[in-house]
Protein backbone atom coordinates (compact mmCIF):
# COMPACT_ATOMS: atom_id res chain seq x y z
CA UNK A 1 0.00 0.00 0.00
CA UNK A 2 1.24 3.04 -0.78
CA UNK A 3 2.33 6.13 1.47
CA UNK A 4 1.41 4.67 4.58
CA UNK A 5 3.07 7.61 6.38
CA UNK A 6 3.51 7.00 10.47
CA UNK A 7 0.88 8.49 12.72
CA UNK A 8 1.25 11.97 13.43
CA UNK A 9 1.27 13.69 16.52
CA UNK A 10 0.39 17.22 15.06
CA UNK A 11 -2.06 19.42 17.02
CA UNK A 12 -4.87 19.40 14.29
CA UNK A 13 -5.40 22.52 12.66
CA UNK A 14 -8.60 24.46 12.38
CA UNK A 15 -9.63 26.31 9.70
CA UNK A 16 -9.52 30.21 10.17
CA UNK A 17 -12.48 31.41 8.51
CA UNK A 18 -15.31 31.37 11.34
CA UNK A 19 -18.44 29.83 10.52
CA UNK A 20 -22.29 31.49 10.97
CA UNK A 21 -23.60 29.86 13.82
CA UNK A 22 -26.57 28.68 12.21
CA UNK A 23 -25.07 27.17 9.36
CA UNK A 24 -21.91 25.50 10.63
CA UNK A 25 -20.57 22.53 10.00
CA UNK A 26 -17.56 20.37 11.60
CA UNK A 27 -15.90 18.55 8.84
CA UNK A 28 -13.41 15.88 10.47
CA UNK A 29 -10.71 14.27 8.06
CA UNK A 30 -9.04 11.08 9.56
CA UNK A 31 -6.15 10.15 7.39
CA UNK A 32 -3.04 7.45 8.26
CA UNK A 33 -0.87 9.76 5.40
CA UNK A 34 -0.78 13.63 6.30
CA UNK A 35 0.23 14.80 3.00
CA UNK A 36 -2.83 13.55 1.51
CA UNK A 37 -5.06 14.97 4.03
CA UNK A 38 -3.60 18.57 3.56
CA UNK A 39 -4.68 18.44 0.23
CA UNK A 40 -7.96 17.17 1.45
CA UNK A 41 -8.09 19.90 4.00
CA UNK A 42 -7.23 22.88 1.73
CA UNK A 43 -10.02 21.40 -0.72
CA UNK A 44 -12.54 21.33 1.94
CA UNK A 45 -11.80 24.88 2.75
CA UNK A 46 -14.10 25.75 0.09
CA UNK A 47 -17.33 24.15 1.45
CA UNK A 48 -19.19 27.13 2.70
CA UNK A 49 -19.72 27.19 6.04
CA UNK A 50 -17.64 24.39 7.17
CA UNK A 51 -14.85 24.23 9.76
CA UNK A 52 -12.09 21.52 8.72
CA UNK A 53 -10.23 19.53 11.48
CA UNK A 54 -7.50 17.16 10.48
CA UNK A 55 -7.07 14.45 12.80
CA UNK A 56 -4.21 12.48 13.29
CA UNK A 57 -4.78 8.29 12.79
CA UNK A 58 -3.53 6.95 16.18
CA UNK A 59 -4.59 5.51 19.23
CA UNK A 60 -6.36 8.59 20.91
CA UNK A 61 -8.19 8.94 17.44
CA UNK A 62 -11.60 8.18 19.61
CA UNK A 63 -11.27 10.45 22.53
CA UNK A 64 -10.29 13.79 19.58
CA UNK A 65 -13.59 12.86 17.54
CA UNK A 66 -15.60 12.50 20.71
CA UNK A 67 -14.64 16.44 22.31
CA UNK A 68 -15.21 17.40 18.25
CA UNK A 69 -18.32 16.21 17.90
CA UNK A 70 -18.12 16.56 14.13
CA UNK A 71 -21.12 16.78 11.17
CA UNK A 72 -18.81 15.20 8.91
CA UNK A 73 -16.06 12.44 9.28
CA UNK A 74 -14.09 12.22 5.82
CA UNK A 75 -11.94 8.86 6.39
CA UNK A 76 -9.17 7.14 4.01
CA UNK A 77 -10.36 3.59 3.74
CA UNK A 78 -6.68 2.45 3.81
CA UNK A 79 -7.24 3.60 7.77
CA UNK A 80 -7.67 0.87 9.99
CA UNK A 81 -9.74 3.00 12.17
CA UNK A 82 -12.90 2.45 9.72
CA UNK A 83 -14.08 0.04 12.10
CA UNK A 84 -13.64 2.11 15.58
CA UNK A 85 -15.98 4.90 13.49
CA UNK A 86 -18.54 1.97 12.80
CA UNK A 87 -18.34 1.44 16.40
CA UNK A 88 -18.94 5.64 17.55
CA UNK A 89 -21.38 6.27 15.00
CA UNK A 90 -23.29 3.05 15.38
CA UNK A 91 -23.71 1.30 18.58
CA UNK A 92 -22.07 2.89 21.11
CA UNK A 93 -23.13 5.93 23.31
CA UNK A 94 -20.46 8.10 23.05
CA UNK A 95 -21.95 10.54 20.30
CA UNK A 96 -25.22 11.56 21.49
CA UNK A 97 -26.17 12.33 17.66
CA UNK A 98 -27.56 9.45 15.55
CA UNK A 99 -24.95 9.31 12.42
CA UNK A 100 -26.03 7.86 9.03
CA UNK A 101 -23.35 6.20 6.99
CA UNK A 102 -21.73 7.33 3.73
CA UNK A 103 -23.70 9.26 0.94
CA UNK A 104 -27.79 8.43 0.76
CA UNK A 105 -27.82 4.98 -0.05
CA UNK A 106 -29.54 5.17 -3.37
CA UNK A 107 -26.91 6.90 -4.52
CA UNK A 108 -24.89 3.43 -5.84
CA UNK A 109 -22.64 5.59 -8.60
CA UNK A 110 -21.60 7.97 -5.91
CA UNK A 111 -20.37 5.44 -3.24
CA UNK A 112 -18.68 3.39 -5.89
CA UNK A 113 -17.01 6.36 -7.07
CA UNK A 114 -15.41 7.82 -3.44
CA UNK A 115 -14.74 3.70 -2.67
CA UNK A 116 -12.70 3.91 -5.81
CA UNK A 117 -11.15 6.86 -4.80
CA UNK A 118 -10.32 5.72 -1.29
CA UNK A 119 -12.97 7.66 0.81
CA UNK A 120 -15.59 6.82 2.83
CA UNK A 121 -17.44 9.58 4.90
CA UNK A 122 -19.34 9.26 7.95
CA UNK A 123 -22.09 11.91 8.65
CA UNK A 124 -24.31 13.32 10.78
CA UNK A 125 -28.09 11.97 10.36
CA UNK A 126 -30.65 15.12 9.01
CA UNK A 127 -28.35 16.63 7.31
CA UNK A 128 -29.12 17.16 3.92
CA UNK A 129 -27.87 15.76 0.43
CA UNK A 130 -26.96 18.73 -1.11
CA UNK A 131 -24.86 19.74 1.84
CA UNK A 132 -22.79 16.40 1.98
CA UNK A 133 -22.45 16.17 -1.75
CA UNK A 134 -19.83 18.68 -2.41
CA UNK A 135 -18.20 17.20 0.40
CA UNK A 136 -17.96 13.66 -1.05
CA UNK A 137 -17.22 15.54 -4.68
CA UNK A 138 -14.57 17.44 -3.48
CA UNK A 139 -12.59 14.60 -1.30
CA UNK A 140 -12.97 11.94 -4.66
CA UNK A 141 -11.29 14.85 -7.03
CA UNK A 142 -9.11 15.69 -4.67
CA UNK A 143 -7.84 12.31 -3.24
CA UNK A 144 -7.59 10.94 -7.57
CA UNK A 145 -5.35 13.74 -7.75
CA UNK A 146 -3.22 12.68 -4.76
CA UNK A 147 -3.10 9.20 -6.31
CA UNK A 148 -2.14 10.47 -9.97
CA UNK A 149 0.19 13.00 -8.36
CA UNK A 150 1.65 9.94 -6.61
CA UNK A 151 1.77 7.91 -9.93
CA UNK A 152 3.50 10.53 -11.40
CA UNK A 153 6.21 11.13 -8.77
CA UNK A 154 6.96 7.43 -8.65
CA UNK A 155 6.99 6.95 -12.53
CA UNK A 156 9.34 10.12 -13.09
CA UNK A 157 11.89 8.54 -10.30
CA UNK A 158 12.08 5.64 -11.53
CA UNK A 159 12.95 7.40 -15.40
CA UNK A 160 15.97 9.39 -13.11
CA UNK A 161 16.96 5.79 -11.70
CA UNK A 162 17.16 4.42 -15.38
CA UNK A 163 18.63 7.31 -16.98
CA UNK A 164 21.49 7.38 -14.45
CA UNK A 165 22.22 3.49 -14.26
CA UNK A 166 22.31 4.34 -18.53
CA UNK A 167 25.22 7.05 -17.62
CA UNK A 168 26.99 5.38 -15.52
CA UNK A 169 26.92 1.98 -18.03
CA UNK A 170 27.82 4.42 -21.19
CA UNK A 171 31.03 5.55 -18.87
CA UNK A 172 32.46 2.08 -18.22
CA UNK A 173 32.18 1.56 -22.10
CA UNK A 174 34.11 4.49 -22.84
CA UNK A 175 37.07 3.98 -20.30
CA UNK A 176 37.15 0.23 -21.26
CA UNK A 177 36.81 0.51 -24.87
CA UNK A 178 38.51 4.06 -25.65
CA UNK A 179 34.47 5.24 -26.82
CA UNK A 180 33.31 8.29 -27.38
CA UNK A 181 30.08 9.50 -25.13
CA UNK A 182 28.09 8.72 -28.47
CA UNK A 183 29.82 5.03 -29.57
CA UNK A 184 29.20 4.05 -26.27
CA UNK A 185 25.09 5.16 -26.26
CA UNK A 186 24.96 3.81 -30.03
CA UNK A 187 26.15 0.11 -29.11
CA UNK A 188 24.22 0.11 -25.69
CA UNK A 189 21.07 1.23 -28.29
CA UNK A 190 22.60 -1.50 -30.64
CA UNK A 191 22.80 -4.48 -28.51
CA UNK A 192 19.32 -3.52 -26.95
CA UNK A 193 17.56 -3.59 -30.78
CA UNK A 194 19.55 -7.16 -31.59
CA UNK A 195 18.43 -8.92 -28.31
CA UNK A 196 14.62 -6.78 -28.22
CA UNK A 197 14.95 -5.53 -24.76
CA UNK A 198 15.55 -2.06 -23.14
CA UNK A 199 18.41 0.02 -23.31
CA UNK A 200 17.86 0.42 -19.64
CA UNK A 201 18.29 -3.54 -19.21
CA UNK A 202 21.54 -3.88 -20.78
CA UNK A 203 23.13 -0.81 -18.94
CA UNK A 204 21.86 -2.54 -15.56
CA UNK A 205 24.19 -5.91 -17.05
CA UNK A 206 26.75 -3.85 -18.12
CA UNK A 207 26.82 -2.29 -14.44
CA UNK A 208 26.52 -5.35 -12.44
CA UNK A 209 29.03 -7.37 -14.63
CA UNK A 210 31.39 -3.99 -14.07
CA UNK A 211 30.60 -4.05 -10.79
CA UNK A 212 31.62 -8.02 -10.27
CA UNK A 213 34.54 -7.74 -12.13
CA UNK A 214 35.95 -4.07 -11.07
CA UNK B 1 -12.07 -16.20 -14.67
CA UNK B 2 -10.20 -13.35 -12.98
CA UNK B 3 -11.51 -12.69 -9.46
CA UNK B 4 -10.86 -9.89 -6.73
CA UNK B 5 -10.73 -11.56 -3.18
CA UNK B 6 -10.40 -9.28 0.13
CA UNK B 7 -9.55 -10.94 3.29
CA UNK B 8 -8.51 -9.18 6.72
CA UNK B 9 -5.05 -11.07 7.94
CA UNK B 10 -6.04 -13.57 10.52
CA UNK B 11 -4.74 -17.05 10.94
CA UNK B 12 -8.78 -18.02 10.00
CA UNK B 13 -8.34 -16.80 6.37
CA UNK B 14 -5.96 -19.90 6.23
CA UNK B 15 -8.04 -21.73 3.97
CA UNK B 16 -8.64 -18.79 1.46
CA UNK B 17 -4.82 -17.78 1.55
CA UNK B 18 -4.02 -21.67 0.99
CA UNK B 19 -6.31 -21.99 -1.85
CA UNK B 20 -4.46 -19.03 -3.36
CA UNK B 21 -1.32 -19.40 -2.70
CA UNK B 22 -1.19 -23.27 -2.70
CA UNK B 23 -2.26 -23.78 -6.58
CA UNK B 24 -5.50 -24.88 -5.48
CA UNK B 25 -7.43 -21.92 -7.39
CA UNK B 26 -4.83 -21.68 -10.59
CA UNK B 27 -5.82 -25.63 -10.29
CA UNK B 28 -9.31 -24.84 -11.46
CA UNK B 29 -8.60 -22.52 -14.27
CA UNK B 30 -8.71 -18.78 -11.63
CA UNK B 31 -6.93 -15.81 -11.73
CA UNK B 32 -7.00 -14.73 -8.35
CA UNK B 33 -5.67 -11.30 -6.57
CA UNK B 34 -5.84 -11.98 -2.47
CA UNK B 35 -6.47 -8.31 -1.73
CA UNK B 36 -5.52 -7.80 2.53
CA UNK B 37 -7.66 -5.49 3.28
CA UNK B 38 -6.81 -3.09 6.51
CA UNK B 39 -10.45 -2.83 7.72
CA UNK B 40 -13.72 -4.94 7.77
CA UNK B 41 -15.77 -1.53 6.89
CA UNK B 42 -13.41 -1.22 4.10
CA UNK B 43 -14.29 -4.84 3.35
CA UNK B 44 -17.46 -5.08 3.70
CA UNK B 45 -18.11 -1.43 1.38
CA UNK B 46 -15.62 -3.04 -1.34
CA UNK B 47 -17.71 -6.32 -1.64
CA UNK B 48 -20.85 -4.58 -1.43
CA UNK B 49 -19.87 -1.63 -4.01
CA UNK B 50 -19.05 -4.53 -6.59
CA UNK B 51 -14.90 -3.78 -6.32
CA UNK B 52 -14.21 -7.23 -4.53
CA UNK B 53 -16.19 -10.71 -6.07
CA UNK B 54 -15.57 -12.06 -2.44
CA UNK B 55 -14.27 -12.31 0.86
CA UNK B 56 -13.18 -13.61 4.13
CA UNK B 57 -15.74 -12.21 6.32
CA UNK B 58 -17.11 -12.01 9.66
CA UNK B 59 -20.16 -14.23 9.61
CA UNK B 60 -22.22 -11.33 11.71
CA UNK B 61 -20.88 -8.68 9.37
CA UNK B 62 -21.93 -10.06 6.11
CA UNK B 63 -25.28 -10.83 7.60
CA UNK B 64 -25.64 -7.45 8.59
CA UNK B 65 -24.31 -5.91 5.09
CA UNK B 66 -27.25 -8.77 3.52
CA UNK B 67 -30.03 -7.34 5.58
CA UNK B 68 -28.74 -3.91 5.13
CA UNK B 69 -27.68 -3.27 8.83
CA UNK B 70 -24.19 -2.17 8.14
CA UNK B 71 -22.90 0.01 5.05
CA UNK B 72 -24.45 -0.03 1.81
CA UNK B 73 -26.74 -2.90 1.33
CA UNK B 74 -26.02 -5.75 -0.81
CA UNK B 75 -27.63 -9.32 -1.67
CA UNK B 76 -24.46 -11.54 -0.29
CA UNK B 77 -24.46 -15.36 -0.83
CA UNK B 78 -22.38 -17.74 1.82
CA UNK B 79 -21.74 -21.12 0.20
CA UNK B 80 -19.16 -21.86 2.55
CA UNK B 81 -17.81 -21.11 6.11
CA UNK B 82 -13.94 -20.62 6.90
CA UNK B 83 -13.98 -20.82 10.23
CA UNK B 84 -15.32 -22.14 13.46
CA UNK B 85 -14.38 -20.56 16.86
CA UNK B 86 -11.08 -19.15 17.10
CA UNK B 87 -11.19 -15.94 19.81
CA UNK B 88 -10.12 -15.31 22.97
CA UNK B 89 -10.58 -12.94 25.41
CA UNK B 90 -7.23 -10.99 26.69
CA UNK B 91 -7.42 -8.67 29.63
CA UNK B 92 -4.43 -6.43 30.77
CA UNK B 93 -2.05 -7.57 33.38
CA UNK B 94 -3.64 -5.69 36.26
CA UNK B 95 -7.34 -6.36 35.55
CA UNK B 96 -6.63 -10.45 35.62
CA UNK B 97 -4.76 -9.61 38.96
CA UNK B 98 -8.35 -7.56 40.07
CA UNK B 99 -10.53 -10.28 38.57
CA UNK B 100 -9.13 -12.31 41.37
CA UNK B 101 -11.27 -15.33 40.13
CA UNK B 102 -11.81 -18.27 41.78
CA UNK B 103 -10.30 -20.52 39.06
CA UNK B 104 -10.20 -20.14 35.35
CA UNK B 105 -13.13 -21.96 34.47
CA UNK B 106 -15.24 -19.58 32.04
CA UNK B 107 -17.85 -19.03 34.56
CA UNK B 108 -15.56 -17.99 37.00
CA UNK B 109 -13.69 -16.00 35.11
CA UNK B 110 -17.51 -14.02 33.79
CA UNK B 111 -18.33 -13.60 37.51
CA UNK B 112 -14.99 -12.24 38.57
CA UNK B 113 -15.11 -9.46 35.21
CA UNK B 114 -18.99 -8.72 35.58
CA UNK B 115 -17.90 -8.07 39.66
CA UNK B 116 -15.32 -5.73 38.37
CA UNK B 117 -17.08 -4.24 35.57
CA UNK B 118 -19.98 -3.23 37.52
CA UNK B 119 -17.53 -1.66 40.88
CA UNK B 120 -15.89 0.26 37.68
CA UNK B 121 -19.15 1.49 36.48
CA UNK B 122 -20.55 2.56 39.81
CA UNK B 123 -17.04 4.50 40.37
CA UNK B 124 -17.78 6.21 37.10
CA UNK B 125 -15.19 4.71 35.26
CA UNK B 126 -16.18 1.82 33.30
CA UNK B 127 -13.80 -0.47 32.15
CA UNK B 128 -13.00 -0.15 28.64
CA UNK B 129 -13.16 -3.43 26.22
CA UNK B 130 -12.33 -3.76 22.92
CA UNK B 131 -14.05 -5.64 19.97
CA UNK B 132 -13.24 -6.11 15.89
CA UNK B 133 -16.39 -4.56 14.76
CA UNK B 134 -20.05 -4.00 16.16
CA UNK B 135 -21.62 -6.98 14.27
CA UNK B 136 -18.80 -9.62 15.09
CA UNK B 137 -18.97 -13.00 17.20
CA UNK B 138 -16.42 -10.54 19.43
CA UNK B 139 -19.32 -8.21 21.10
CA UNK B 140 -21.45 -11.57 21.39
CA UNK B 141 -18.44 -13.62 23.43
CA UNK B 142 -17.95 -10.00 25.80
CA UNK B 143 -22.23 -9.80 26.29
CA UNK B 144 -22.22 -13.71 27.23
CA UNK B 145 -19.39 -13.59 29.51
CA UNK B 146 -20.30 -10.30 31.09
CA UNK B 147 -23.78 -12.11 31.49
CA UNK B 148 -22.45 -14.91 33.50
CA UNK B 149 -21.72 -12.94 36.37
CA UNK B 150 -24.91 -11.02 35.72
CA UNK B 151 -23.41 -7.55 34.06
CA UNK B 152 -23.75 -6.73 30.39
CA UNK B 153 -22.51 -4.39 27.61
CA UNK B 154 -24.19 -1.30 29.35
CA UNK B 155 -21.64 -1.36 32.20
CA UNK B 156 -18.76 -1.65 30.14
CA UNK B 157 -16.81 0.99 26.93
CA UNK B 158 -17.38 -1.24 24.25
CA UNK B 159 -14.94 0.33 21.43
CA UNK B 160 -13.35 -0.89 18.62
CA UNK B 161 -9.54 -1.63 17.97
CA UNK B 162 -8.19 -3.20 14.48
CA UNK B 163 -6.62 -6.66 15.58
CA UNK B 164 -3.23 -5.19 14.55
CA UNK B 165 -3.44 -2.18 17.59
CA UNK B 166 -4.66 -4.58 20.09
CA UNK B 167 -1.47 -5.30 21.86
CA UNK B 168 -0.18 -1.79 21.89
CA UNK B 169 -3.88 -0.51 23.19
CA UNK B 170 -3.44 -3.24 25.96
CA UNK B 171 0.39 -1.95 26.51
CA UNK B 172 -0.55 1.41 26.72
CA UNK B 173 -3.23 1.40 29.19
CA UNK B 174 -5.78 2.68 26.17
CA UNK B 175 -8.12 -0.67 26.84
CA UNK B 176 -8.25 -3.23 29.51
CA UNK B 177 -9.03 -6.19 27.92
CA UNK B 178 -9.91 -7.06 24.03
CA UNK B 179 -11.84 -10.02 22.22
CA UNK B 180 -9.79 -10.79 19.23
CA UNK B 181 -9.11 -13.55 16.59
CA UNK B 182 -6.12 -15.85 16.32
CA UNK B 183 -2.69 -14.93 16.89
CA UNK B 184 -3.20 -11.88 18.72
CA UNK B 185 -3.91 -12.94 21.81
CA UNK B 186 -0.97 -14.84 21.54
CA UNK B 187 1.12 -12.17 20.32
CA UNK B 188 0.17 -9.71 23.66
CA UNK B 189 1.15 -13.08 25.82
CA UNK B 190 4.30 -13.23 24.21
CA UNK B 191 4.85 -9.40 24.60
CA UNK B 192 3.88 -9.81 27.76
CA UNK B 193 1.26 -7.69 28.22
CA UNK B 194 -1.95 -9.56 28.60
CA UNK B 195 -3.40 -12.64 30.01
CA UNK B 196 -5.81 -14.74 27.85
CA UNK B 197 -8.88 -14.80 30.35
CA UNK B 198 -10.85 -17.28 28.52
CA UNK B 199 -11.12 -18.87 25.01
CA UNK B 200 -13.69 -18.17 22.30
CA UNK B 201 -14.69 -21.40 22.67
CA UNK B 202 -15.31 -21.88 26.29
CA UNK B 203 -17.90 -18.70 25.88
CA UNK B 204 -19.71 -19.73 22.49
CA UNK B 205 -18.75 -23.54 21.39
CA UNK B 206 -19.26 -24.12 17.75
CA UNK B 207 -19.74 -20.29 17.44
CA UNK B 208 -19.65 -19.28 13.80
CA UNK B 209 -16.61 -17.38 12.68
CA UNK B 210 -15.87 -16.71 9.14
CA UNK B 211 -17.56 -17.15 6.09
CA UNK B 212 -16.99 -16.62 2.11
CA UNK B 213 -19.30 -13.93 1.23
CA UNK B 214 -19.78 -13.58 -2.46
CA UNK B 215 -22.23 -11.18 -4.03
CA UNK B 216 -25.69 -12.76 -4.80
CA UNK B 217 -25.00 -12.61 -9.07
CA UNK B 218 -21.91 -14.87 -8.41
CA UNK B 219 -24.57 -17.68 -7.58
CA UNK B 220 -24.42 -19.46 -10.63
CA UNK B 221 -20.35 -19.43 -11.16
CA UNK B 222 -19.53 -20.38 -7.55
CA UNK B 223 -17.92 -23.87 -8.20
CA UNK B 224 -14.19 -23.19 -9.37
CA UNK B 225 -14.04 -21.33 -6.34
CA UNK B 226 -15.96 -23.83 -3.71
CA UNK B 227 -14.07 -26.41 -5.45
CA UNK B 228 -10.53 -24.75 -5.09
CA UNK B 229 -11.61 -23.93 -1.37
CA UNK B 230 -12.69 -28.10 -0.40
CA UNK B 231 -9.40 -28.83 -1.38
CA UNK B 232 -7.44 -26.03 0.44
CA UNK B 233 -9.53 -27.13 3.25
CA UNK B 234 -8.67 -30.60 3.36
CA UNK B 235 -4.88 -29.70 3.01
CA UNK B 236 -4.93 -26.58 6.18
CA UNK B 237 -6.91 -29.79 7.91
CA UNK B 238 -4.03 -31.90 7.55
CA UNK B 239 -1.94 -31.75 10.40
CA UNK B 240 1.17 -32.53 8.16
CA UNK B 241 1.29 -29.31 6.09
CA UNK B 242 0.64 -27.35 9.73
CA UNK B 243 3.99 -26.21 9.44
CA UNK B 244 4.08 -25.40 5.71
CA UNK B 245 1.08 -23.08 6.43
CA UNK B 246 1.76 -21.26 9.36
CA UNK B 247 5.39 -20.14 7.44
CA UNK B 248 2.83 -19.20 5.03
CA UNK B 249 0.23 -17.10 6.96
CA UNK B 250 3.27 -15.55 9.09
CA UNK B 251 5.22 -13.92 6.20
CA UNK B 252 4.92 -10.64 5.26
CA UNK B 253 3.02 -10.52 2.56
CA UNK B 254 -0.16 -12.00 5.13
CA UNK B 255 0.28 -11.30 8.88
CA UNK B 256 4.09 -10.81 9.12
CA UNK B 257 4.32 -12.45 12.23
CA UNK B 258 6.33 -15.09 14.19
CA UNK B 259 4.70 -18.28 12.43
CA UNK B 260 5.67 -19.73 16.17
CA UNK B 261 2.61 -17.44 17.34
CA UNK B 262 0.51 -18.62 14.71
CA UNK B 263 0.56 -21.92 15.13
CA UNK B 264 -0.39 -21.93 18.63
CA UNK B 265 -3.52 -21.33 17.61
CA UNK B 266 -3.91 -23.78 14.95
CA UNK B 267 -2.73 -26.03 17.05
CA UNK B 268 -5.10 -25.40 19.38
CA UNK B 269 -2.00 -25.10 22.50
CA UNK B 270 -2.07 -21.66 23.94
CA UNK B 271 0.01 -19.87 26.80
CA UNK B 272 -2.22 -18.00 28.91
CA UNK B 273 0.15 -15.88 30.79
CA UNK B 274 3.60 -14.65 30.13
CA UNK B 275 5.62 -17.52 31.00
CA UNK B 276 3.05 -19.45 31.99
CA UNK B 277 2.42 -23.14 31.02
CA UNK B 278 0.82 -24.10 28.16
CA UNK B 279 -2.77 -24.88 27.98
CA UNK B 280 -4.25 -27.71 25.48
CA UNK B 281 -7.72 -26.22 23.59
CA UNK B 282 -8.61 -28.67 21.21
CA UNK B 283 -11.51 -27.09 19.28
CA UNK B 284 -10.10 -23.40 19.98
CA UNK B 285 -9.99 -22.60 16.08
CA UNK B 286 -11.38 -25.51 13.99
CA UNK B 287 -10.80 -25.37 10.12
CA UNK B 288 -11.08 -28.75 7.65
CA UNK B 289 -13.31 -29.84 5.26
CA UNK B 290 -15.99 -30.64 7.35
CA UNK B 291 -16.00 -27.16 8.63
CA UNK B 292 -16.52 -26.04 5.84
CA UNK B 293 -20.49 -26.66 5.13
CA UNK B 294 -22.34 -23.39 6.10
CA UNK B 295 -24.79 -24.35 9.02
CA UNK B 296 -28.42 -22.02 8.14
CA UNK B 297 -28.85 -22.90 11.98
CA UNK B 298 -26.02 -20.80 12.74
CA UNK B 299 -28.15 -17.63 10.81
CA UNK B 300 -30.78 -17.71 13.80
CA UNK B 301 -28.47 -18.06 16.52
CA UNK B 302 -26.22 -14.64 15.01
CA UNK B 303 -29.77 -12.99 14.54
CA UNK B 304 -30.83 -13.57 18.20
CA UNK B 305 -27.10 -12.20 19.33
CA UNK B 306 -27.87 -9.23 17.37
CA UNK B 307 -30.86 -8.64 19.30
CA UNK B 308 -29.69 -9.58 22.44
CA UNK B 309 -26.49 -6.81 22.29
CA UNK B 310 -29.35 -4.15 20.97
CA UNK B 311 -28.24 -4.09 17.40
CA UNK B 312 -31.38 -5.08 16.30
CA UNK B 313 -35.35 -5.16 17.63
CA UNK B 314 -36.44 -8.96 18.55
CA UNK B 315 -38.16 -10.59 16.58
CA UNK B 316 -37.57 -13.39 13.22
CA UNK B 317 -35.50 -12.25 10.18
CA UNK B 318 -37.08 -14.27 7.39
CA UNK B 319 -34.58 -12.66 5.12
CA UNK B 320 -30.99 -13.92 6.37
CA UNK B 321 -32.14 -17.49 5.47
CA UNK B 322 -30.97 -16.76 1.95
CA UNK B 323 -27.72 -15.91 2.89
CA UNK B 324 -26.27 -19.24 4.27
CA UNK B 325 -25.84 -21.75 0.55
CA UNK B 326 -24.88 -25.33 1.61
CA UNK B 327 -26.69 -26.54 -1.50
CA UNK B 328 -23.23 -24.73 -3.70
CA UNK B 329 -21.08 -26.03 -1.91
CA UNK B 330 -22.59 -29.85 -1.82
CA UNK B 331 -22.98 -29.22 -5.65
CA UNK B 332 -19.55 -28.32 -6.83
Amino acid sequence: MPDRAAPSSAPPTSSPVAPSPGDALTIAVVDPSRARAAILEEGLRAVEGARVVVIPDTADLLDRLSALSPDVVVIHLESPSRDLLEQMFGVSRLVERPVAMFVDRSDTPMMQAAVDAGISAYIVDGLRAERIKPIIEIAILRFNAFARLQRELSEARSELADRKLIERAKGILMSAKGLTEDEAYKQLRRKAMNEKRKIVDIARAIVTAADLLG
Amino acid sequence: MRLQLGYVPLTDAAVLIAAVERGFTAAEGLEVDLVAEPSWATLRDRLALGLLDGAHMLAPLALACHLGLSGPQARLIAPAALARNGNAVTLSLPLWQALDAASDAVPDVGRALARVAEARAAEGRPLTLATVHPFSSHTYQWRRLLALGGSSLAAVRLVVVPPPRTVEALERGLIDGFCVGAPWSSVAVEAGVGRIAAFGVAITPGCPEKVLALPAEMEDRTTPLLRALKRAARWCGDPAHREDLVALLGSPRHLGLDPALILRGLAGALRLAPGGPVVEAGDYLVLGERELTPDPAALGWLVDEMAAAGQIEAGAMPEAAGLYRPDLLAAA
